[in-house]
């Protein structure tokens, strides 16, 4: 078993590693992530926002219920957390039948 | 050549971490190892997005320098700052990854109490022996009450029957 997950784990590697032969060298100001909505954002954060922040900007205004939903996740993390590990003091019903 | 490894070496050492977590879940009993494989794994998604977002070049954090002055979006030299959404995105994913380590921490704790270990064999071993689980947790009211049914019904019967 530990061997078969040794190989598929090389097999996944070897396969995300001849992934990266197309991918845009390390910081290469001209790669697709950094061109096409970017550097909107960069330009436009102070004059939307008025914040020097442009992470900020993109998290509570231009991603507003992006962070909502998160908050949602984080919240229903919380509650299952807390019906997992809640006290049970009435697992064993009315013990006094 | 050279260039092609030092462009791309990032890439690869994200790569071997993950894989190191990946190899980490699938192969270690231990659910605790399981889940800081989970938690090597998503790391390593992790920077690899933080270094997509990295250019060449005397660049820095992206907050605007000359704020202060107002009106930006003539000034902002966008080569002069990393790409910041790379780093928004992966605020989410921190805060994902904080939810699903709770989670997960919960139910090995839940999964210790009944069974009494967290090795993934000997859990499965008491599974299958079936008489594993301590009286406490299990739904002692819901048997209770099976077993009350149970009595009703063969009662009636049994008086029908008469």
């Amino acid at each position: 078993m530990k061997i078969f997950s040794l190989i598929s784990a090389v097999v996944v590697g070897v396969a995300l590693i001849y992934g990266t032969m197309d991918m845009p060298e390390w910081g290469d100001p001209n790669s697709p992530a950094s061109t096409h909505v970017s550097p909107y954002y960069l330009e436009h954060s102070i004059e939307h926002a008025a914040t020097p922040n442009v992470v900020t900007t993109v998290l509570a205004d231009y991603r507003g219920y992006d962070t909502l939903g998160e908050t949602t996740v984080i919240f229903t993390a919380g509650i299952a957390v807390v019906l997992l590990l809640r006290k049970r003091r009435k697992t064993g019903g009315e013990d006094d039948e | 050549m050279n260039d092609f490894v030092l462009g791309h070496y990032n890439y690869w050492m994200f790569i071997g971490l993950m894989m190191i977590g990946f190899y980490a879940m699938m192969a270690k009993k231990n659910l605790i190892k399981k889940i800081i494989g989970m938690n090597i794994f998503q790391s390593a998604i992790i920077l690899f997005y933080i270094s997509t977002s990295a250019k060449r070049g005397g660049v820095s954090v992206p907050i605007l320098e000359h704020a202060a002055g107002g009106h930006g979006s003539h000034g902002v030299d966008v080569a002069h700052y990393a790409n910041p959404l790379p780093h928004v995105l992966m605020l989410t994913a921190i805060v994902v990854m904080v939810a699903t380590l709770g989670v997960a921490v919960a139910v090995t704790l839940l999964i210790y109490k009944r069974y009494k270990t967290i090795e993934e064999d000997e859990i499965l071993m008491k599974i299958k022996e079936g008489s594993s689980a301590p009286k406490e947790l299990v739904d002692v009211r819901s048997q209770k009450d099976s077993i009350k049914l149970r009595t009703n019904i063969e009662y009636r019967t049994r008086n029908v029957e008469l």
